[in-house]
């Protein structure tokens, strides 16, 4: 008990999740470099599943228990063993060649490229609120994907802009961001 | 006769501009906070409440069941357009509501979830008004080991969910589970999986993972795939729309759904997105061409849709009959009705049956008020899918933040989304669907509570010793078996089919 609970926190818990990405990361180097190249996906898939069912579990066992019948790692350690078993069940089914191949990959440096956006949106919209960061993201969002009619790409953020400000911070009162640059030129 | 004298009277009560204002309005309102993802009909709900505290108590209530009856079918608009359910149960409107419109049948989707959604909401109505005291009476004494197996029937959707795939769509479920276990346990006070940040003591909220994993991922998998082109656009200029004769077909669906979705809107913690998942099995399970689900079948469009709006009729059983609100949305309900010294149980009927009537007239014209709008704001919607790519895209990412943060006004369920939408895509790519993660997500908490309280009341073996709970398990192992055992036979005859043909040669 007291080994698992050395993984729940503090240098063991870092320890137990360095190590796992490690392995996973080694995993699919040999199997890139192995005869079953085509099935990487659906092999390290499952078996990213089996190191997250022992990440958890590991945890769950380092729960503490207060001699109820159905502690609060009983739940958990159900569901599991489940996810446990079917992991194993589809990496042998991938590893016997019984699942298809990997789907081939498109554009995949777009998604990355779109959710850098995304997280580059939402530290603009601190600092210079929520409509101005909607507007610019839209804007560069429909211009990466090689929209150039500008006629729709201003009515479009102007018509998300004036409909968000009606509906969510008039009518709903969600706070929306105002900006950090804003809120300290206009107070 | 008493009934149906009290209910003309009820029908009475709603002839004059206030009334008839309040259902208009409730219903414009709750399809809008349906179709917004992030809005769930228990927040359109209580973010009208303020509002109401001025009005009548009957005026007010009114008021508040159209929006809770319109958010539940607004919440497919988005579901079928975009692949965006507006709402938790909307999910299931979206396996073959989506596809209609990658065919460019998106007429056909919202027409049958318009339509669905109205008859279920009048069957739902229909046995809320006659059988709410005995339903009520009923539920209430269901045990947790009961409401356990209910859980567990529930789960077993996904085998028929995944077909062949069955292992990687109980996979999903049984992450949705064990995503639900994050947080404080709510039976001992123990922080699991909170890693040390106080946001998931709650755990994750569930609506910024649902849109995470459908809307987002939707996106980064068209990115990806980089489909923009303009091609099924085109097809819209001539938009179809179901006819009487599509609508017929769809009756006994509807009907078998509305029931069901009613049934299970009764249990206390159940709810409408368990009603549509276990209507969408049973619908593929008595279908002649199962194959059709989650390709642009109509009928899964309509039992997904019939089944959750029945289900508010259903939650409106122990809310009216008991006082025990079997919801979010109903117990916003309850301090609704509290706000105006209103106190629901079963005194209400005898003291206020003015109040209990003039709801139930309200809820049966709500539905038709919803189908009127909706036939006129169909037109509208359907634009949605007329808009480029280009431009979509970045809208929906738009709307999918800002409806995240809506939830809780946090940045944390902003990055929940967004984690969600990068897994369900990327789970995507291998073949583990989403849905069956928002039903864990959405059974989690039913299964777990009960299955505790269940032990900690009868030890393990309550399960098998009471007749419902038997009976449920036992259903339980036969829809999870029978979809393995029929797939298993098709697997089996097509690889026959194959040898003959290979021989043949």
């Amino acid at each position: 008990m007291e080994l698992f609970k050395f993984f729940g926190k503090g240098p063991g818990f870092w320890l137990l999740l360095i190590s796992l990405v490690v392995l996973a990361i080694i995993a699919t180097v040999l199997v890139r470099k192995s005869s079953k190249k085509d099935y990487t996906g659906r092999i390290i898939v499952p078996f990213i599943f089996i190191e997250l069912a022992v990440f958890f579990g590991i945890l769950a066992l380092g729960f503490p228990v207060k001699g109820d019948e159905v502690g609060p790692a009983v739940v958990p350690l159900l569901w599991i063993v489940g996810i446990l078993g079917l992991s194993i069940v589809l990496l042998f089914r991938a590893l016997t060649k019984h699942e298809e191949v990997d789907p081939p990959w498109g554009k995949v440096s777009s998604v990355v490229i779109y959710i850098v956006m995304i997280i580059l949106y939402l530290l603009f919209m601190q600092l210079i609120g929520y409509f101005l960061a909607t507007a610019l993201f839209l804007i560069t969002g429909m211009y990466y994907l090689n929209y150039r009619n500008w006629k729709v790409m201003i009515s479009m953020c102007v018509g998300w802009i004036l409909f968000s400000y009606f509906a969510f911070y008039k009518l709903l009162y969600v706070p929306l961001p105002q900006g950090l640059i804003i809120e300290s030129i206009f107070g | 006769m008493d009934l149906l004298s009290n209910l003309m009277e009820g029908f009475g009560y709603l002839v004059g501009y206030q009334p008839i204002i309040a259902i208009v309005a409730g219903v414009i309102l709750g399809i809008l906070a349906g179709a917004m993802p992030g809005l769930s009909p228990s927040m359109g709900v209580a973010l009208l409440v303020p509002f109401t505290y001025n009005l009548s108590p009957q005026v007010a209530l009114i008021l508040l069941v159209s929006i809770y009856i319109a958010a539940n079918y607004g919440g497919s608009i988005t579901a079928v357009t975009i692949n965006t359910p507006g709402t938790p149960s909307a999910v299931v409107t979206s396996f073959d509501g989506y596809p209609l419109t990658l065919k460019g049948k998106a007429g056909i989707g919202l027409g049958t979830s318009l339509v669905s959604s109205t008859v279920g909401g009048i069957i739902g109505t229909i046995i809320l008004i006659f059988f709410s005291v005995p339903l009520a009476r009923l539920a209430v004494k269901l045990h947790p080991a009961e409401y356990f197996a209910l859980a567990i029937f529930g789960l077993t959707t996904v085998a028929s969910l995944g077909g062949k795939n069955w292992p990687k769509a109980f996979l999903a479920a049984m992450l949705g589970l064990l995503i639900n276990t994050i947080g404080i346990d709510p039976i001992s006070g123990v922080k699991r999986f909170t890693f040390g940040t106080y946001r998931l003591f709650d755990g994750f909220a569930l609506i910024p993972a649902l849109i995470g994993l459908f809307a987002l991922s939707e996106v980064f998998t068209r990115i990806e795939e980089y489909k923009l082109d303009k091609g099924k656009e085109a097809e819209f200029e001539k938009t179809q729309w179901p006819t009487f004769l599509d609508y017929w077909k769809l009756k006994f669906t509807i009907v078998k759904s509305s029931i069901l979705g009613t049934l299970i809107g009764i249990f206390p913690g159940a709810g409408a997105t368990i009603a549509a998942f276990l209507s969408y099995d049973l619908a593929k399970k008595s279908s002649k061409d199962p194959d059709s689900f989650g390709k642009g079948n109509p009928d899964g469009v309509a039992a997904a849709e019939a089944a959750n709006s029945s289900s508010v009729g259903g939650a409106l059983v122990p809310l009216l009959a008991l006082g025990i609100p079997g919801s979010a949305t109903t117990a916003v309900l309850v301090g609704a009705l509290m706000i105006h010294d209103l106190v629901p149980g079963p005194l209400l009927f005898v003291e206020r049956p003015d109040i209990i009537y003039s709801l139930f007239a309200a809820l049966l014209i709500a539905n038709i008020v919803m189908l009127v709008l909706g036939l006129f704001g169909a037109r509208l919607w359907i634009k949605v899918t007329v808009i480029p790519k280009k431009v979509l895209l970045p809208a929906i990412l738009a709307i999918s933040i800002v409806g995240s943060f809506a939830v809780n006004y946090s940045f944390f369920d902003v990055g929940t989304c967004i984690a969600f939408g990068i897994a369900g895509w990327l789970l995507k790519k291998f073949g583990i669907p989403g849905a069956p993660i928002v039903l864990g997500m959405v059974l989690g908490k039913l299964a777990e509570t009960n299955f505790r309280r269940a032990v900690i009341m009868g030890g393990y073996d309550v399960f098998f010793t009471r007749p419902v709970s038997l009976i449920l398990l036992l259903l339980a192992i036969l829809s999870f078996g029978v979809p393995l055992y029929q797939s298993h036979k098709a697997t089996k005859k097509e690889k026959a089919a194959a040898a003959e043909a290979a021989e043949k040669k």
